[in-house]
Formats: structure tokens, C-alpha cells, sequence
């Protein structure tokens, strides 16, 4: 260990509030703990949950930054808690619950439900084009140029980042975000769905859409897995806006 | 024409119709007509801002519009039926913006809690287009109303007396902040929005795209600020005059004002 | 009392349980799925590297086919595997590709033409066939003779794990999110489904079916430094442990991955290797070689772990403030290739090292990474003692990877088994009406529910955060990768001793809901139980085979321990799991035991195996023009076992189908 002198000591303020227990109000809870070499809000909030208290909520599952679980929001924009260094953040460090998503208790939301709803709703899966495919045989070709292109498209982690940055979705309970219109952008891409612009319409072509957008771009900006949801979102409206 | 008659009749949710074209259309109608208004702002403050050439030249740019130039007499007419067009377009721009707006007290402050908390550029922008947008409902309003009914006074001096003598520049300084932001933010965004210049590099290009806007909107209101300060000081020399029409030495059959 | 009926119950949302959720599905059936976390979060996301099938469509696959494969991996398993599972599998790997394609994985494609590729250190270049473009391509892998891994750029598990999820949500597939079973309900011939607990209000409930799916996936946290998630606690395996009848097959078989990053233990994908990246010591030497001239860095997982953890002893580490470690050299690939085909490894290093793969080496160290062993199944991945009890994936023993796994072997698993057991739970569920007392659900909720008070209200003092960090200690230090009887007898007597304190946990915190810190506490004498079978299957075999390896019994002995452990707990006051065997039958093999190809050549024989190995070489000779088909099903025919919607050739370039 180098000099003590040298190791920060970190003031870890926690919105607390458990949905279980609606008579204790909500409240931010100071936690202070050493802060140590190659220190992530994973390693923090462990720590604090091992030795200081164990009835705090948050998830965690893969803590590489490939789940998505751990989204929150941290000193004011949300992001993935496993794979943000303390060392990048001041010593003071705000955590909250991503808004936008119903509270499980203190940094735990429930985006898996969110995401599973969106998918039903934009019926986000490939709508092959024939439906029995005999496995025996060679699979259909695809250009490689496009399948790379599909795989970027691909990567979203549904973490809730982009929704919970979005001042729309703030605003308005019902609008898809980013992580919807990307999906409905994605299969749109992909030569397996046999589904039209026109059919897209149908799922994004409204003001809880692609319409309801207002290019405030925090998604795009603050996306875990730098996705191109400007260019895509751009896109895609121009597609729907062809339908007009 | 099934699909119109099913939409018609089906009022039940749940019956499924062909979504309706309508908001495309309307996104579409919003972008167009703001970015017909920027563009008019443009060229409308490029032919104001020309009384900081001369006098001279303002004069016969109002001239111009008038159709002096071709017809051999003013007609403000053509000035009303422009001003006609633009408030159209700012009515149908402002019924259009009006649906992104927070519907209520607690959309607004979900959107401002959510602002401030996160610091994000394009987002807090989105605060102040909407902030000098609902300022350019009353200031557009009424220069727009004005003007409408004032076609013929639009001149070195008789712009001059308006902005000095009648006060106006109080209404203009305000306008002028609304309008460049307002108008800055709009294109911007509808540049973003659409994904025009995107290039290979859409951040690289959005950089540049943010310091455009900037430079541009920096540029105007001085130039805005410059142009009122020149109005105002020539409505002071001419307040004595007032309602007396400029007419440039060179022209040798000075016109009647308009009846 | 909240009971909730469906036709199968799966436990865990991963590749595996939404493939057997799938599968029933489209037979007709109900299928009700329990997920700790939403399923796209399961640790199948985390895959990177890709899919074992042997498609054979990039050059250097030519030639590939179910034979090759199976090979590869009878041999990665050192003959620990089940020869008849792993010929169900290669076959099947190939469709379950193909299908994974329809649903809409991305898979990286052939491209025409010439490419350049680091091979040991080299460039070559490669010329793709015109015939391939566009077709699934396959990259190198370890322990396999051809590239046959096929992947989606370095996200294979996401890709994956998103198309199954999308895919389950399409087919209205009901998922119970952040819900996890609490015991097995059973009454010791059948298994009736389980009683569950909701992650979110605390509350307990029973789910009720005619079959129970295990597909927990592993149980990396029995130890301190793992590359598996932190649900990944064996919860699965446990729930079948502690009905006292099912058996876990070969708990000691635990993987360690040559390439965690250092400390933190978070995986970079074999993929590294597989493209070209080089392991160098402190002085910067590539050490590989020098242990294994032939398959150099992409020896199989165990080897490559243990012949680092020599170089590390010998001296040859780099010593960092958080102990000693090796380098993963992957600069030689060259910036395009990484921010191509590598960024999450790129990503990795960015977020948790700080450091840029394309201009550094990155600090690694061997960490724990998978379980070969988990519930005993047959080839239909039902349980031999507990009717109604299936497992799938990772946290299944059926035993396709006996004591080693290959690289892309798991991903491959996940879908071929749900693909297989899918159908075999549907035929099972034909048979076997829902015949389940009330009285016994009761019975088995009281009594979980006693369990979880007991542990709010009993009088003990102990941490059970505090006993786990012990147990993962413990393991780390003493059932690693290099094992010898005094440390294994040390680990069992001290984790015993966890194991009794465990009954003296006590949670402190009253909060309402899930409450953390209970959970904690149930879950961790789960966990304790299973690190004793690991622990104490271990001790008892006294030999090395695959990723098993004790110091004071180097060699593979197939005379006395061709044979697979069972573990079961029979009795729930014992401190301690009963460990049986039950022998691999040599003759019935149709790859008898020999050397892998790599690693130690010095196994003591069975006496089949001679015997054994001169059969195959008659059957051979004898069928030598009748084609690979016909030797294959002289020597061991397996097609019979395969459900028959999946049996069938695998078309490839160079053998089509008529």
C-alpha cells in the first residue's frame, strides 16, 4: 500500500428508499469507505453491503459491463456501476435508482420488465420469412459486410441507460426510447425479417415513436455500449417519414 | 379506402386499422415549417441588419420588396402578403411545437429535475428552445400583428420611429434573444434529427455541426444588437420628425406614401 | 399458500433453460420459467469467444466434420466423458448453429478471397473459397484440430442469449423474473416442481409441474477468483443435492480459464489466443512453446492454466502490488483487428485495467471459469433416481465434457442440450400426468418457510458473509488448479467446519422485501454443501485426469479411476456429502483412452483399453471404403438416442446432402 496520506477517503451518498416499507421516507445515506486501486461502484457497493450494511439493494450480475443490470445513476447520469472507476469520479459520490423504471428498493429497478414489455410491444424479434428451416442444410447466405453491420446493431445490453438519459421518456411513460427504436432499426437491417418499412410503421410510426423523439441525443451520448443511436434514430425516421 | 372506413368505424382500440399517417406527417410539417422560419430569419435579419451599410441601401431593399422597382410605384401589399405567409407559418409551427411541450406542471418538472441533474448539452438546449419559443408565441405575436396591419411602414425611417418612438425596441431586444436562439437550437437539432451532414464520422460531425450553431447564433445577435442600436440612434436624430419617409437623393421623383 | 401450475418447470433463464422452454412449447406444453434475473442478464451474455460446430466453412475448417469434433473433445474431456452424449452433441451442434442463424444471431460471415492472420506468431494469408462467402465462419479455438468456433465478432453469448430470449418472448413464454427456487418438491421417486421465493416481496410460493428443468448454469463463486457472475453460486446444483436423492456427476471437474485479467479476475476471451495473441513472462518471453511445442498457447484449458501457474512458480511471474501474474500479448494483431473483432476484450481493458490491448500487454492469471460436474443425468437429461428431475447446461452432468471442457465446447452445450432435453422433457410430460398432493407442497413450503425464520430469529451469532469469503478462500487456496491430499483433507476438515458453523447463522437486518442479507444467509449453506462434494470428490480421487490435478498423483489412472463420482447428501444432519462411482464401460467406446495430443503423456492403462483399441483398428480396416458413416455406426451407433426431429447429416462444402 503506498502512504496512507495518498488514499482517498470516499463519501458514498445512497438514495435510499424501500418500496416495502413506504413508512420510512426516503432519504440519502452517507456511507464513507478507503477508497483502493482499481476501485469500481462494484467493489464499493460489495464493501458496503458485506461490512456496513446489509440490507442495501442494488445488482449486480456479470460485473464486466456486459449484462446490464447495474445501471444507475451516478452523480447525475446514468451508466454501468461495475465498470466505473472511482478514480474518475470525485470523492463525493452520488448514487441513485435510474429513474424512468419501477423501484425494487434503494439502486435496484426493475428494467427487465420494462424491456419485456417493449419487446412484446414492437414485437422486437425476427419475423422469419419462412417458418420451417431444415437444419440439415447450409444456412442462408449472408454478406458479410451486413452481418457486421447487424452485430453493431446487435450489442445493445438493455441496461435502461439511454431511456432513464431521455428527457422524452421523462416526460412521457409510453415512448419507446432509444433501446426501442435501435431493436425496431435492427430488424429492420436484417435480411432473416421479412417485415416491411410499412410494418414497422405500425410499431414506431407514432408520437410514442420514432415521432415522439426530440433529438436531445443524452442516449446516444451516454450509451455503455456507444451505440450509433443518433444515425440510427435519424434513419429510421426518415424511413417512417416515407410513409407519409 | 377500407382502411379509412375501418378507421372510421372502429372506435373500439383494439380493433386493429392500419396506423394513422398523421404523425408523420405532422413531424415532417413541424421540421419543414422550422426550418422555412430559420431561413426566413436569415435573409429578414440580412435585409434589416443592411441600414448598417447605408441608409441608402436599406431603403432600396424595402423598395424592392415593395415591387418599386419593377412596378415604378410601392406596393406594401406584397409586404402584407408576405407577412400573411410567415405568421401562417409560425401559427402552424407553433400549433405543431406545441405537442412536444410538457403537458403539466409535473412533466415540466420531471424535465427540469432530470436537466439539471444531468448536465447533458443537447438536453438542457431542448429547455431553452422551448422557454424561447413560448416567449416568441407573445413577441412574434405581436411584431408579426403589427406589421400585418403596418405594411407600409417599413423604411430607414419609418422603421426608425417604430423601434425609437413608438418603443419597440424593448419588444425587439427581447425578440431578438428568442429568435436566434430559438431558431440556432431548431436547426441544429433538425440537422440531428434528420441526419443531414452525418458523414462517416456523425459525432466528429456534430461537434462541428454544435460549433456552427454557435458561431452562427453569436454572429447574429450582434449583428441583431448593432442593427437595433443603429435604428435606435437614427430614431433619435429623426425624432422630430417623425412619419417623415426617406426618400435617397438620387431618386428625383420622391412617391407619394402609399394611401 | 400460492401455488402456480404449469405443464414444466425450468429453472434459469440462460441459453439452456430458454432452449428447453422453447422446445416444450412448440410440443404443446406450458412451459413456466424462473429467473434470478431478467433472462438476457443470465451469465450466457457473458460468452465471448463463440460456438464449437463443425461447419467447416473457412479454409482452415476444411475438413471438419462430427468425427473431428468429437475427437477434440473426447480427448479435451481425458476420456472422462460420456462417448455416446458427446456423438449426440457434435451432430447436433451444427443444426443448433443453423437455427440460432434463422432466429437471428449475427453470425461473423466468410468472406471471399484473401485475409491476412496471425498464426504462431506469423502472418499468413488465407484465401477463402468462393463457395463459403457469406456462409458462418469459424475461428481457431484450443484443443481443436480445425477452426471450427463459430461467432458472432466477440459477443457470440450475447448475440445468443438475446435471439433465445427474443425468440422465448415471441413464443409468449411466461418468465418469472428475480425468482428463485428454494428447494425441490419432491417425494423421493418423483420431483413435483419447487417452492419458490419472489426476489422482490420476499414472498413464498410453490410452482407445480409434471417436470423440473435444472439449467441454473455454474457455480464459479464457491471460489474467490472467478470469471463467472455473481449469481453463479450453484444454487441449482444444490436444490438437486438436497433432495438427498438426486447425485451431482463429478463435482471435482472445475476449469480453470488461463486468461482472467488481473486482479479482478474478469474473463478476456480465448478468442485472444485463438487469433494469434501470445502469453509472455515477466521478461517478456513466450513460455508456451517451451511446455508444449505442438499446441503451444491453444493447448486445452487445463493445460494452458497449469503450465502458467508452473511458469509462475518457477519464477517467472510479474510481480504487481496485487501478487504475481503473466501477460496476454494481443498487439501483434494489430489495432483494426481488435476494435474489429475483439472490442469487448478492448473494452474490458479500457474500463477495468485502463490500459489500451492494442499498445499493451494485459495482466492475467488462470481463474476459476467453469463446472464440468453437476446433476447426474442420462442421455435424456432426466436424473436416474428422481423421476421428473432434468438438468440442462452447465449445471447438468450428462457428461459431454468429462474432466475438461473445451473452448466454445460450453455456448455449444447450452443450445444442443435444451435442443435434446427439450424434447425428451415434452415426451415425458406425455406420459406423466401433474400428480402432486397438496399436503406435500404444504409441507415443503412450511418448511422452507421455518428454514428462513429460523435464520431471522435463531440464536447464533455467525456472519454469513463472513463464513462465504472463508469458503471462497479456502477453495482458491487449496481445490485450485494444482491439488495434493494434505491441502484437499485440510480444505474438507475446514470447510466441514463452515458447514456447522452455518447453522449458527443469523440475519440482522428486518428489512422488508427480498432483504439481501438473507439471501445471503440461505444461500451460502447451500453453497457450503457444495464445496464440500467439490472439495471432498477431490480428496478421494487420487489421480489427475483433465482439469483435476494432484501433485502427489500425476498420472491419469485409467486402471482404478475411468469412473464418474457421484455425490449425494442423503442425509440432512450429515456434515459431509456420500461419494459412489460408476465406471466408463471401455468397450462400448469408440475413442479408446490414448494420449490427448498434449500435456503429460503417462497414464496407467485400463486393461480394456488394449483390447478395446485393437477392435476399433479391425473395424477400421474392415469398413475402410464404406465411408466415416459406416465405421461410426460399427463402432459405438448412437443416432437411436437422438430425439428424431434432430437426427440427420450435417450438410457442409464438401459433403452435400442428397
Amino acid at each position: 500500500m503506498t502512504a496512507s496520506t495518498d488514499v482517498r477517503r470516499l463519501r458514498i451518498h445512497v438514495l435510499r428508499y424501500n418500496p416495502a416499507e413506504p413508512e420510512k421516507a426516503a432519504r440519502i445515506q452517507t456511507y464513507e469507505l478507503d477508497e483502493a486501486e482499481g476501485m469500481t461502484l462494484f467493489i464499493v457497493l460489495s464493501e458496503l453491503r458485506e461490512k456496513h450494511d446489509p440490507s442495501l439493494q442494488f445488482d449486480f450480475v456479470c460485473r464486466a459491463g456486459v449484462c446490464g443490470s447495474c445501471g444507475m445513476v451516478v452523480n447525475g447520469q446514468p451508466g454501468l456501476a461495475c465498470r466505473t472507476l472511482t478514480a474518475e469520479l470525485p470523492a463525493d459520490i452520488t448514487l441513485a435508482p435510474l429513474p424512468t423504471f419501477e423501484l425494487i428498493g434503494d439502486l435496484s429497478v426493475n428494467t427487465g420488465k420494462w424491456m419485456r414489455e417493449m419487446t412484446e410491444r414492437l414485437e422486437a424479434w425476427v419475423h422469419a420469412k419462412q417458418q420451417e428451416v431444415d437444419l440439415r442444410r447450409h444456412e442462408e447466405h449472408m454478406d458479410p459486410d451486413l452481418a457486421d453491420e447487424v452485430y453493431e446493431l446487435d450489442r445493445c445490453i438493455e441496461c435502461g441507460c439511454c431511456v432513464a438519459a431521455c428527457g422524452t421518456a421523462h416526460m412521457r411513460t409510453d415512448f419507446v426510447g432509444a433501446v426501442g427504436l435501435n431493436k425496431v432499426a435492427r430488424f429492420s437491417l436484417d435480411p432473416r425479417d421479412g417485415r416491411t418499412d410499412a410494418d414497422m410503421y405500425e410499431l414506431v410510426g407514432n408520437d410514442d415513436g420514432v415521432f415522439g423523439c426530440m433529438s436531445l441525443l443524452a442516449c446516444n451520448d451516454l450509451c455503455p455500449k456507444e451505440l450509433p443511436l443518433q444515425s440510427q434514430i435519424a434513419y429510421l425516421r426518415r424511413r417512417m417519414a416515407k410513409q407519409a | 379506402m377500407t382502411n379509412t372506413l375501418a378507421g372510421r368505424l372502429a372506435v373500439n382500440a383494439s380493433v386493429p386499422v392500419q396506423a394513422s399517417r398523421w404523425p408523420a406527417r405532422l413531424d415532417l410539417a413541424q421540421s419543414i415549417s422550422g426550418l422555412l422560419l430559420a431561413l426566413f430569419m436569415w435573409g429578414h435579419m440580412l435585409f434589416v441588419s443592411s441600414i448598417l451599410i447605408s441608409q441608402d441601401a436599406m431603403w432600396t431593399i424595402t423598395k424592392l420588396f415593395e415591387g418599386y422597382f419593377f412596378f415604378g410605384r410601392s406596393y406594401p401589399g406584397i409586404v402584407a402578403v408576405i407577412i400573411a405567409l410567415v405568421f401562417g407559418l409560425f401559427i402552424l409551427h407553433a400549433g405543431l411545437a406545441l405537442r412536444k411541450f410538457p403537458a403539466n406542471y409535473r412533466q415540466y418538472a420531471l424535465f427540469r429535475h432530470h436537466m439539471r441533474g444531468m448536465k447533458h448539452e443537447d438536453t438542457t438546449l431542448w429547455y431553452w428552445q422551448v422557454m424561447t419559443g413560448f416567449a416568441l408565441f407573445f413577441l412574434a405575436t405581436a411584431h408579426l400583428w403589427w406589421m400585418l396591419t403596418h405594411p407600409g411602414n417599413i423604411g430607414p425611417f419609418a422603421s426608425a420611429d417604430r423601434v425609437w418612438g413608438d418603443n419597440f425596441w424593448i419588444l425587439y431586444l427581447f425578440l431578438l434573444f428568442a429568435v436566434e436562439l430559438h431558431g440556432g437550437i431548431g436547426l441544429y437539432r433538425l440537422a440531428v434529427k434528420w441526419g443531414v451532414f452525418e458523414g462517416d464520422d456523425p459525432a466528429a460531425s456534430r461537434r462541428k455541426l454544435r460549433t456552427v450553431k454557435w458561431t452562427i447564433t453569436a454572429f447574429l445577435i450582434v449583428l441583431g444588437l448593432a442593427t437595433l442600436a443603429a435604428y435606435v440612434k437614427i430614431g433619435m436624430a429623426h425624432e422630430d420628425q417623425r412619419g417623415e419617409r426617406y426618400t435617397p437623393a438620387w431618386v428625383e421623383h420622391p412617391e407619394e406614401h402609399a394611401p | 399458500m400460492r401455488i402456480v401450475y404449469s405443464d414444466v418447470l425450468v429453472i434459469g433463464g440462460g441459453l439452456a433453460g430458454l432452449r428447453v422452454a422453447i422446445g416444450v412449447r412448440r410440443r404443446g406444453f406450458d412451459p413456466l420459467v424462473l429467473s434470478l434475473v431478467p433472462p438476457k442478464r443470465s451469465h450466457s451474455v457473458a460468452a465471448q469467444g463463440g460456438m464449437q460446430a463443425s461447419l467447416g466453412n473457412v479454409i482452415k475448417g476444411d475438413g471438419d466434420n462430427e468425427d473431428v469434433h468429437f475427437e477434440d473433445t473426447v480427448r479435451g474431456s481425458d476420456w472422462g466423458a460420456d462417448q455416446q452424449v458427446v456423438r449426440m452433441f457434435v451432430n447436433t451442434a451444427p443444426k443448433a448453429v443453423r437455427e440460432l442463424a434463422a432466429w437471428g444471431v449475427p453470425w461473423s460471415r466468410v468472406r471471399r478471397g484473401d485475409r491476412e492472420v496471425i498464426i504462431n506468431g506469423q502472418k499468413v494469408t488465407l484465401t477463402e473459397r468462393d463457395e463459403a462467402h457469406g456462409l458462418i465462419a469459424q475461428r481457431d479455438f484450443g484443443g481443436t484440430k480445425k477452426w471450427r468456433t463459430c461467432y458472432a465478432s466477440d459477443g457470440t453469448g450475447h448475440s445468443m442469449l438475446f435471439a433465445m430470449g427474443d425468440r422465448a418472448i415471441a413464443e409468449g413464454i411466461p418468465v418469472l423474473e428475480r425468482t428463485e427456487a428454494l428447494a425441490l418438491i419432491h417425494d423421493g421417486r418423483r420431483c413435483h416442481g419447487a417452492v419458490v421465493r419472489d426476489l422482490i416481496t420476499g414472498e413464498l410460493a410453490a410452482c407445480v409441474a409434471r417436470a423440473t428443468v435444472v439449467a441454473t448454469g455454474g457455480a464459479g463463486r464457491l471460489y474467490r477468483v472467478t470469471t463467472n457472475a455473481v449469481i453463479n453460486e450453484g444454487i441449482g446444483h444444490a436444490l438437486a443435492l438436497e433432495t438427498g436423492v438426486a447425485a451431482l456427476g463429478n463435482m471435482e471437474a472445475v476449469q480453470f480459464h488461463p486468461t482472467g485479467i488481473f486482479p479482478a479476475g474478469i474473463l478476456v476471451t480465448e478468442g485472444c489466443r485463438g487469433d494469434g495473441g501470445l502469453l509472455r513472462d515477466a521478461e517478456g518471453h513466450r513460455f508456451m512453446p517451451d511446455y508444449e511445442p505442438e499446441k503451444k498457447e491453444l493447448a486445452s484449458r487445463d493445460v494452458v492454466s497449469r503450465r502458467m501457474e508452473e511458469h509462475i512458480k518457477k519464477g517467472h511471474a510479474h510481480k504487481s502490488r496485487f501478487g504475481e501474474h503473466l501477460w496476454l500479448d494481443i498487439t501483434l494483431l494489430g489495432r483494426a483487428h481488435i476494435e474489429r473483432n475483439l472490442r469487448e476484450v478492448k473494452d474490458i481493458c479500457r474500463y477495468f485495467l485502463g490500459l489500451d490491448p492494442a499498445d499493451k500487454w494485459i495482466p492475467v492469471r488462470p481463474a476459476q471459469h467453469y463446472t464440468m460436474g453437476g446433476v447426474r443425468t442420462d442421455h435424456t437429461g432426466q436424473n436416474p433416481s428422481l423421476a421428473g428431475l432434468f438438468a440442462a447446461g452447465e449445471s447438468a452432468c450428462w457428461d459431454m465434457h468429462g474432466f475438461n471442457r473445451l473452448g466454445g465446447n460450453s455456448v455449444a452445450e447450452t443450445v444442443v442440450a435444451g435442443m435434446i432435453v427439450g424434447e425428451f422433457v415434452a415426451d415425458y410430460c406425455e406420459g406423466a400426468e401433474l400428480e402432486v398432493s397438496t399436503g406435500l407442497v404444504r409441507e415443503f413450503i412450511a418448511r422452507e418457510q421455518a428454514y428462513l425464520d429460523g435464520l431471522c430469529s435463531g440464536g447464533g451469532k455467525e456472519d454469513p458473509s463472513a463464513l462465504r469469503v472463508a469458503m471462497q478462500e479456502i477453495m482458491t487456496a487449496k481445490v485450485g488448479i494444482f491439488r495434493d491430499g494434505g491441502d484437499l483433507a485440510a480444505a474438507v476438515e475446514e470447510l466441514r467446519e463452515l458447514y456447522v458453523r452455518s447453522n449458527g447463522i443469523v440475519v440482522a437486518s428486518r428489512a422488508a422485501g427480498a432483504n439481501p442479507e438473507l439471501v445471503t444467509a440461505y444461500r451460502t449453506q447451500k453453497m457450503l454443501r457444495l464445496a464440500l462434494t467439490v472439495a471432498g470428490g477431490a480428496l478421494a480421487r487420487t489421480e489427475s485426469r483433465g482439469a483435476h490435478f494432484r501433485a502427489d498423483y500425476p498420472q491419469r489412472n485409467d486402471q482404478q479411476w475411468l469412473k464418474r463420482t457421484l455425490a449425494t447428501w442423503p442425509n440432512p444432519e450429515a456434515d459431509l456429502p456420500t461419494l459412489s462411482y460408476e465406471p466408463l464401460d471401455v468397450m462400448t467406446m469408440e475413442l479408446p483412452p490414448g494420449w490427448r495430443g498434449y500435456g503429460a503423456r503417462n497414464q496407467i492403462e485400463h486393461p480394456d483399453t488394449e483390447r478395446r483399441a485393437q477392435q476399433v483398428a479391425e473395424v477400421r480396416e474392415r469398413l475402410s471404403g464404406e465411408g466415416r458413416f459406416a465405421v461410426q455406426e460399427a463402432l459405438m451407433p448412437y443416432e437411436q438416442l437422438l430425439p428424431e426431429s434432430i437426427r440427420g447429416r450435417n450438410e457442409r462444402l464438401g459433403e452435400k446432402l442428397p
